[in-house]
């Protein structure tokens, strides 16, 4: 279990943005659905060690993030995609990568084959040098996912990947997502239910800081089949459940 | 022809020449960084910051003015005690939530975001230090040339960004060693009251002793002192890394 | 965008165009390497070889012969690789018969290789397995008959011999300037 969750609850103030969630996730793709202020974003920057929980019990890849040491071992194996990754315009998509490849401590010998690995990966290997600046909004978001997966990493958080991918590049993602899950977790949180019933072999959903649904996206689908309202299958599934959890 | 033989990866043969031919090596600058930091991510962080533009410019402009209130002001010891705590303010805040638009992502890494604060307070304080200088050698030039010019260059220069960035050694050499980046901003702040403090038993005004030239090897060799523990700290073989 | 072109942007430091050259060469490369190499061999010749175009575009005379320079580069290389490995490693067999050029003394095994690929490519240009001109070269030229003994194998006149011998060794000539070009 590279994920393993019980009863994890995030206050802000007095509103409540994750209220108990329980999650155990091994290898393979995790889609994270639900609507805005669901809490997705919230779980899923705890999950990246950025917030602390203010309550429950989380472990990462097999440690506590609380104490300092087993948190810095953790990030070095994580990979993070946050949902408004800016960027610095001066620099080159390389240089980028391999900012935050250094910064997760990855042994310097080994960054510059792990940047072009990654550069190419995401198909940007035509613009290793260019400065961030003259990106498109799509291209700036791949540079992002190429940050998040220079160091291999075992867990892998994805906040909003394809916003601005074309459906061909979202193809591409995808298959490069079903690659790296065969070692790794990757945690998808996405509007795009087809991008869930595409790539995830688990999806949970959200909803008011709760999860009220996790499991396959054919269980998903199966939820919808009289109540939802939606045009694909894994849609009414989605209204369907949401629906059943807030009446 | 058909296509490549099966057995030659040549995806892979790419990566290896992209890999070079991608890669900018690192300046002698940041190589020494990476030794006596121990950290080539903070070494980058620390080089990196002044090509920032906008956090840079916010926490200059705050910088100095927080020096000009700290040193040019009539010896009020508030002043010269606050000034680095609205410094410090200024550059977390400019290098940090407010302005650095890979914050959040940089709350997920491994080299721990209040290190890399750190080492961006050293870089603002060292090179408008430089800057100062150079500003300070301009209007002694002028000054000897009898052209009326405001010592504030150099009051500024030696009575604050040299101290600061003698005291931001200090606090990152500390960092370093103890491996806490509250460690290191704790005997920072400890430096800086002791220099506030001493100057006000040694010429009975406080903020004076920054501004006395005399000091000013001092707080040189203390930089220098810096370096030297942490490049010695660095050839330890480690122990637990934390 | 053509080959000199590109040189030309890989010399003023653009690594996209890099990128394009080795698309389009690299494969070739591949296949005329692999056929004196173990493919591991292959990767780490290329790899050097496209390193060092990386590195000396800039001495390259724009004429057309772009896969020839590249050729060149990636020949060299193999060499000094084989000539690291030393001779105990080298499992390449010599030429059976001289080159046209003829080489001084013991022949550089590793040159020897590279040779002997370039030459099998311009042998086939000879014609297939069989035909008049590639019969002849077989005999008088790998076996080193002469020519009497050649023209009573073959059943034909010595004159007849020796006209396609002058044959064999013009297309052979064209056919190795043209490998030398870097044409597939």
């Amino acid at each position: 279990m590279n994920v393993d969750i019980t009863g994890l609850t995030r206050r802000f103030g007095r509103h409540q943005a994750v209220a108990g969630v329980d999650l155990q996730a091994g290898p393979g793709v995790f889609g994270l659905l639900g609507p805005n202020g669901a809490g997705k974003t919230t779980l899923l920057r705890m999950m990246a060690t950025v917030i602390p929980p203010s309550a429950g019990r989380l472990r990462l890849l097999d440690r506590d993030p609380g104490a300092y040491g087993p948190r810095r071992e953790v990030r070095r194996r994580l990979g993070y995609l946050p949902q408004n990754l800016g960027y610095y315009p001066g620099f080159t998509v390389a240089e980028f990568v391999e900012y935050f490849a250094l910064l997760k401590e990855m042994p310097a010998a080994r960054v510059p084959a792990a940047v072009a690995t990654a550069i190419e990966r995401v198909d940007l290997g035509d613009r290793a040098r260019a400065k961030l600046r003259t990106l498109s909004g799509g291209m700036l978001r791949r540079v992002g996912v190429a940050q998040a997966i220079v160091n291999e990493p075992e867990l892998l958080l994805l906040d909003e990947p394809t916003a601005g991918l074309d459906p061909e590049q979202r193809v591409r993602f995808r298959a490069l997502l079903r690659e790296l899950a065969q070692q790794a977790t990757v945690v998808v949180s996405t509007h795009l239910v087809e991008d869930v019933g595409a790539a995830c072999s688990q999806v949970a959903l959200m909803d008011q800081g709760r999860i009220v649904f996790q499991g396959t996206p054919a269980e998903l689908m199966a939820r919808g089949t009289e109540q939802g309202t939606g045009d694909a299958p894994l849609e009414r599934g989605y209204t369907a459940v949401l629906a059943a959890a807030r009446s | 022809m058909n296509g490549p033989p099966p057995d030659v990866d040549l995806g892979r043969v790419w990566i290896s020449v992209a890999a070079q031919v991608w890669h900018r090596r690192p300046s002698r600058l940041e190589r020494v960084a990476t030794r006596l930091l121990r950290s080539p991510g903070l070494a980058r962080a620390l080089l990196t910051t002044p090509s920032l533009l906008l956090p840079w410019l916010i926490a200059s402009v705050v910088v100095l003015a927080a020096g000009a209130a700290a040193t040019l002001s009539s010896g009020q010891p508030v002043t010269a005690l606050l000034a680095p705590a609205v410094a410090a303010a200024a550059i977390a805040y400019s290098y940090g939530p407010g302005i650095d638009p890979a914050w959040e992502l940089s709350c997920s890494m491994a080299v721990s975001d209040r290190m890399v604060l750190l080492a961006r307070a050293l870089a603002v304080f060292a090179v408008n230090a430089v800057l100062g200088l150079a500003a300070s050698a301009v209007s002694a030039v002028s000054a000897a040339a009898a052209v009326p010019a405001s010592g504030a260059a150099a009051a500024v220069t030696f009575g604050w960004l040299i101290p600061m960035t003698a005291v931001c050694a200090f606090a990152l050499a500390v960092a370093t060693v103890t491996r806490s980046a509250s460690a290191g901003a704790a005997a920072g702040v400890a430096a800086w009251l002791i220099t506030v403090l001493s100057g006000r038993v040694a010429s009975g005004r406080f903020g004076t002793a920054a501004t006395d030239p005399v000091l000013f090897l001092p707080y040189l060799a203390v930089g220098a002192g810096c370096a030297a523990i942490a490049l010695y700290a660095s050839r330890i073989p480690g122990g637990t890394r934390p | 965008m053509d080959d000199d072109d590109l040189v030309a942007r890989v010399a003023a430091g653009d690594d996209t165009a890099l990128r394009e050259l080795f698309g389009r060469h690299a494969p070739w490369l591949a296949v005329r390497l692999r056929a004196v190499l173990p493919a591991a061999d292959v990767e780490d010749v290329l790899q050097e070889t496209f390193l060092a175009a990386w590195r000396g575009a800039r001495g390259y005379r724009p004429q057309g012969a772009c896969g020839g320079w590249l050729w060149g580069i990636a020949r060299r290389q193999a060499a000094l690789l084989l000539r690291r490995r030393g001779p105990a490693d080298q499992a390449v067999t010599a030429l059976p018969a001289d080159l046209p050029a003829g080489q001084q003394g013991a022949p550089d095994p590793a040159e020897t290789a590279l040779a002997r690929a370039d030459l099998e490519v311009a042998v086939a240009a000879l014609g297939p397995a069989g035909s008049p001109e590639r019969e002849v070269w077989r005999l008088m030229y790998e076996q080193d008959r002469p020519v009497a003994e050649v023209a009573e194998m073959l059943g034909v006149p010595p004159g007849t011999v020796k006209s396609r011998a002058h044959r064999a060794r013009r297309l052979l000539r064209a056919a190795l300037r043209a490998v030398e070009g870097g044409t597939n």
